[in-house]
C-alpha cells in the first residue's frame, strides 16, 4: 500500500461521510427557517411543534457535520502538505474566508438557538435561525469556490514553482463553480424535502398520533422535493457545458482530450492522464437516479383530497426512495473528484506531488482509525435520528419548557 | 502584515485553549461525578457556549491555512501523532457532549460520558505535546520537509502534555465554580482548590525536564520569554488558588484563563522570529515571514476578514452576555 493511495482513500471516506450529513443540514435548515418563520408570523402551535420536532432531528444530524468537518480541515495539512506548499497561496484563501465568515458564526448562532428557547425574544430567536441558515449557505459557497479552483485553477501565476494569487474575482467567476453551486444547493433541498416526506410517511403508515401534524410535513416535504428535483436536473445538465470545456479529459475521450494529454505529456512527462472508469460509472448512476426521482411529480397531484395518504402505497414509495438521493450525492462527488485524476489541481499539480511525505504505516493507522471512529459515530448518529424520528413529535427535548430542569435558583455570578 | 496575521493566529488558538479548555476540564470532571444529575448540570453549565468554543479552533486552522500555508503543511504533518491525538479527542468530545442526552437510559449516558472523559484527556494531551514539540524544534531538512515522527517522543513532550491535562482540569473546575448554582459551586470550588496544586506540580516537572533538555535550550531564540513562561504560569495559578480561597470565583477563572492563553503567546515569543526551528540544519528553520502566504493573499484576507472581526467577536460577546450568570431554571436543559 502506498501513502498516496491511502491518503486518497482517507479523503474520499471522510468527505463522503461529511457530505452525507451536511447535505441534510443544508436542506433541513432551509425548511426549518420556513417553519419557524410561519410560527412567529401566524402564532399557530402546529408550526411550533413542527419546528421543535424537525429542529431536534436537525441538531442531532449537525453533530456529525461538525465532527467530520473538523477532520476534513486538518486533513489538508496532515495528508496533503504539498497542496498547501504549492497552491496554498490561492487555495487556502477561500477556505480561510469560509471558516471566518461562515463556520465561526454558524456554530455560535446555533448554540444560542438551541439554548435560547424560552429565554430570548421570539424575533431574536428566529433571527438566530436565519443566521444559521445564511452562514450554512455561505459555507457551502466558499467550500465550492475552493473545490472549483482545484477543478479548474484560475486567477494565479506560478513564480518559483509556487502559485500566487493574481485575480481573486476569477475564482468567483470560475465556470466550474456557478452551476455546481446551484446543483449542490438544490440537491440539498431535495434531500431535506425527501427526508421530511419520508419520515412523515412512516408516521402516517403506522397511524401514530398527530395525524394532522405529519400530514402538513408530508405536503411541505413532497412539494419541496418535487420542485428541487427539477432544479437538480436543470443545474446538472447545465454543468456538462462549462465543465467539459475546461476539463476535456473528464467525460471521456474526444480530440480535445487527446490534445490536452499531448500537451501534458510534453510538460510533465509521459503518464496516465485519463481518469479511472469509476468516474463515468458514478456519473451514469447519478443521472439514472436523478431521472427516476423526476417521478416525484407524479405524487404531487395525489395531495388533492389526501389521496396520497388514503392509497397508502405512495407513502411506502416515499419511504423506500429515501436512500436514493444520498447515493446520488456520493456518486456525483465521485464523478467530480475521481474525474479530475491524476490531478489535485487540474493540469497544475499531480496528486503524487501533493501528498505529505509521511510513511505508509502512519497513514494506514490514520485511515483505519478515522474510518472506524467516524463510521461508528455516523451509524450511531443515524440510529439516534431514526429513533427520534420514530418517537414522534410529543415532547422533543429541544425547546422543552424549563421547569423539569435540575436547578431553579438564580444567583449573580460575579460577587 | 505577516505579524498581524501571526498575532491573529495566536489569538484564535489561544482563545480556543481558554474556551475549549474549560469544555475539556468540565469533561474531565465527569470522571469524578457519580451522580447523573450533577453530570448533566455540569454539561449544561457549558451549554450554550459549547458550539461557539470549538469554532475558535476551526477558525485558527482556517487562518493557518489561508495566511500560513507552508507552516500548515509542515506543522500538522510534522507533528502527526500529537495532532492525530488532539483531533480524535476533539471529535470524541464534540460528539459525546451533544449526543449523550439523546438516549434516555442512564447507563447509556454514563457510557457516553466516559467517551467525553477520554476525549477531553486526549485533546489536552495532544495540544500540550504540540506546544512542547514547537519548543523542542523539529528535524527539518533543507528540502523543507520534517523527517520522521520519533522526534516528538521525548520526556518533555510527555510531561508538557500531562501538565496541559492538569491545567485544563483545574480550569474546568474553576469554570464550574463560577457557573453552577451556589450550592454546587462550593463543591467544585473545593475540587478546583485541590486541582490547582496538582497543575502547579505538573508544570514544575515539565519546566525542569525542559530546562534539562538540550534541544529545548538550543531551540529557544528568546530565552527570556522561555523563562517567563513557567514563572507567569505559576503566578497565575497561585492567584487563582488565593482567589478561590476568598470565594472570588470570577477572579480565579480569569487567572486560570490567563494560564491557558500564556503558553501560546510565550511559545510564539520564545521562537521569534522563527515558527519552526530546525534541530538538524539551522538554515532550514522556518521564519514567520517565510511561512506566510504571499502579499496579495494576505491583502485579500485582510480586506475580507478584518472588517468582519468585530462582528465575529460581537456575536460571541452577545452569547456570553445573554447566558451570563449562574445556571438556573430559566434556560432549557439540552446536553
Ligand atoms: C441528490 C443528488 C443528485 C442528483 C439526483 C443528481 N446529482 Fe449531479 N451531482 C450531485 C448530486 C446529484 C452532487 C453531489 O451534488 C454533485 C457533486 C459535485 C457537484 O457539483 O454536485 C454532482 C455532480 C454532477 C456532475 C459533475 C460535475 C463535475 O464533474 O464537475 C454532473 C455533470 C451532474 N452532477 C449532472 C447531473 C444530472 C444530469 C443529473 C440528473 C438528471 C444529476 N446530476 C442528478
Ligand atoms: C463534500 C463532498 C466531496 C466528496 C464526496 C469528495 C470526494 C472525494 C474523493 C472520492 C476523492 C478521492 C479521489 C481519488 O483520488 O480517487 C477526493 C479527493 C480529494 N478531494 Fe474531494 N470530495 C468532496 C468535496 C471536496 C471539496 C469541497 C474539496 C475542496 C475544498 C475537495 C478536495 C479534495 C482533495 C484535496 C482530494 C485529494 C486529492 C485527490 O485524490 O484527488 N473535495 N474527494
Ligand atoms: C461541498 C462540500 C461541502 C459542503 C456543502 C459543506 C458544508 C458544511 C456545512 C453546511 C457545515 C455545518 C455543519 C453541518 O452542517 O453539519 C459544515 C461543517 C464543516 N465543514 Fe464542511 N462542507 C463541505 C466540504 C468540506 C471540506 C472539503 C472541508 C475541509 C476544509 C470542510 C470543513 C468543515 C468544517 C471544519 C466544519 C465544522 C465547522 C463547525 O465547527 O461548525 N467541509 N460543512
Amino acid at each position: 500500500m502506498d501513502t498516496l493511495l491511502l491518503a486518497r482513500l482517507q479523503f474520499a471516506t471522510t468527505t463522503s461521510i461529511h457530505f452525507l450529513f451536511v447535505i441534510v443540514t443544508l436542506g433541513l435548515v432551509t425548511l426549518l427557517v420556513g417553519l419557524q418563520t410561519a410560527w412567529v408570523i401566524t402564532g399557530k402551535q402546529k408550526y411550533e411543534r413542527l419546528t421543535r420536532f424537525w429542529g431536534q432531528l436537525y441538531v442531532i444530524n449537525y453533530v456529525l457535520g461538525i465532527a467530520t468537518g473538523i477532520v476534513m480541515e486538518f486533513q489538508f495539512g496532515l495528508n496533503w502538505s504539498g497542496l498547501s506548499r504549492y497552491v496554498g497561496n490561492v487555495f487556502g484563501a477561500p477556505l480561510a474566508i469560509e471558516t471566518l465568515v461562515a463556520f465561526f458564526l454558524e456554530s455560535t448562532f446555533l448554540g444560542m438557538w438551541i439554548f435560547g428557547w424560552h429565554r430570548l425574544r421570539r424575533g431574536v430567536h428566529l433571527a438566530l435561525l436565519w443566521g444559521v441558515a445564511l452562514t450554512a449557505y455561505a459555507s457551502a459557497f466558499w467550500i465550492l469556490v475552493a473545490n472549483s479552483w482545484l477543478q479548474n485553477p484560475v486567477g494565479y501565476e506560478v513564480r518559483d514553482g509556487v502559485a500566487h494569487l493574481t485575480d481573486f474575482p476569477a475564482l468567483l467567476g470560475n465556470p466550474t463553480l456557478t452551476m455546481a453551486f446551484g446543483h449542490v444547493v438544490s440537491a440539498a433541498l431535495l434531500v431535506g424535502g425527501m427526508l421530511m416526506a419520508a419520515v412523515s410517511a412512516g408516521h402516517l403508515i403506522r397511524r401514530t398520533p398527530d395525524h394532522a401534524l405529519h400530514r402538513t410535513a408530508l405536503r411541505i416535504g413532497l412539494v419541496t422535493a418535487a420542485l428541487s428535483i427539477t432544479l437538480v436536473q436543470g443545474f446538472g445538465f447545465a454543468q456538462f457545458g462549462p465543465v467539459g470545456a475546461v476539463q476535456p479529459t473528464k467525460f471521456g475521450g474526444g480530440d480535445e482530450a487527446q490534445a490536452m494529454i499531448g500537451e501534458w505529456t510534453a510538460r510533465f512527462g509521459p503518464g496516465d492522464y485519463t481518469p479511472p472508469a469509476l468516474a463515468s460509472a458514478g456519473l451514469g448512476f447519478m443521472i439514472t437516479i436523478g431521472l427516476t426521482l423526476g417521478a416525484l411529480w407524479l405524487l404531487v397531484p395525489l395531495l388533492w383530497r389526501d389521496w396520497i395518504i388514503r392509497l397508502r402505497f405512495p407513502l411506502w414509495l416515499l419511504l423506500l426512495a429515501l436512500p436514493l438521493p444520498f447515493v446520488a450525492t456520493i456518486l456525483g462527488w465521485i464523478a467530480r473528484e475521481v474525474g479530475r485524476q491524476p490531478w489535485v489541481a487540474y493540469g497544475l499539480l499531480p496528486v503524487d506531488q501533493a501528498v505529505s511525505p509521511v510513511g505508509a504505516p502512519v497513514m494506514l493507522t490514520s485511515l483505519i482509525g478515522f474510518s472506524l471512529l467516524l463510521g461508528t459515530l455516523a451509524v450511531t448518529n443515524w440510529v439516534l435520528i431514526a429513533r427520534h424520528a420514530a418517537r414522534g413529535a410529543q415532547d422533543p427535548a429541544l425547546g422543552r419548557p424549563p421547569g423539569q430542569s435540575i436547578h431553579l435558583r438564580t444567583e449573580p455570578a460575579f460577587t | 502584515m505577516e505579524l498581524i496575521w501571526y498575532v491573529l493566529l495566536g489569538l484564535f488558538f489561544g482563545t480556543y485553549l481558554v474556551l475549549g479548555g474549560y469544555d475539556y476540564g468540565v469533561g474531565l470532571s465527569l470522571a469524578r461525578n457519580a451522580d447523573p444529575g450533577r453530570r448533566r448540570a455540569a454539561l449544561n453549565a457549558v451549554g450554550p457556549f459549547f458550539l461557539g468554543n470549538e469554532v475558535w479552533l476551526v477558525a485558527a486552522v482556517g487562518i493557518l491555512f489561508g495566511a500560513f500555508p507552508v507552516l500548515e503543511g509542515e506543522l500538522l504533518s510534522g507533528f502527526y501523532p500529537a495532532v492525530l491525538g488532539a483531533l480524535a479527542g476533539v471529535i470524541l468530545v464534540t460528539a459525546g457532549v451533544q449526543l449523550r442526552s439523546r438516549p434516555a437510559h442512564e447507563r447509556v449516558r454514563a457510557r457516553w460520558d466516559r467517551v467525553v472523559v477520554v476525549g477531553s484527556a486526549l485533546a489536552a494531551l495532544g495540544w500540550g505535546a504540540l506546544l512542547a514539540g514547537l519548543l523542542q524544534g523539529v528535524p527539518r531538512d533543507t528540502d523543507g520537509h520534517v523527517v520522521g515522527l520519533t522526534h516528538l517522543v521525548t520526556p518533555f513532550a510527555a510531561t508538557a502534555g500531562l501538565a496541559m491535562v492538569a491545567l485544563v482540569a483545574a480550569h474546568g473546575a474553576t469554570f464550574l465554580t463560577l457557573r453552577l448554582p451556589a450550592d454546587d459551586a462550593a463543591r467544585t470550588g473545593r475540587l478546583a482548590r485541590r486541582l490547582l496544586p496538582v497543575a502547579l506540580a505538573a508544570i514544575g516537572v515539565a519546566t525542569v525536564v525542559g530546562l534539562l533538555s538540550e534541544r529545548v535550550r538550543a531551540t529557544a531564540q528568546q530565552p527570556l520569554a522561555g523563562v517567563l513562561l513557567p514563572v507567569l504560569l505559576v503566578a497565575a495559578l497561585v492567584v487563582a488558588r488565593a482567589a478561590l480561597t476568598r470565594g472570588r470565583a470570577g477572579v480565579a477563572f480569569t487567572a486560570t484563563a490567563v494560564a491557558l492563553a500564556l503558553p501560546v503567546a510565550l511559545v510564539g515569543a520564545t521562537l521569534w522570529p522563527y515558527v519552526l526551528v530546525s534541530t538538524t540544519d539551522p538554515g532550514a528553520s522556518l521564519t514567520v515571514a517565510d511561512a506566510a502566504a504571499s502579499a496579495p493573499t494576505l491583502r485579500l484576507l485582510g480586506w475580507l476578514a478584518m472588517p468582519l472581526l468585530p462582528a465575529l467577536l460581537g456575536f460571541q460577546l452577545m452569547c456570553w452576555w445573554v447566558f451570563r450568570g449562574r445556571t438556573d431554571g430559566r434556560a432549557p436543559v439540552y446536553w
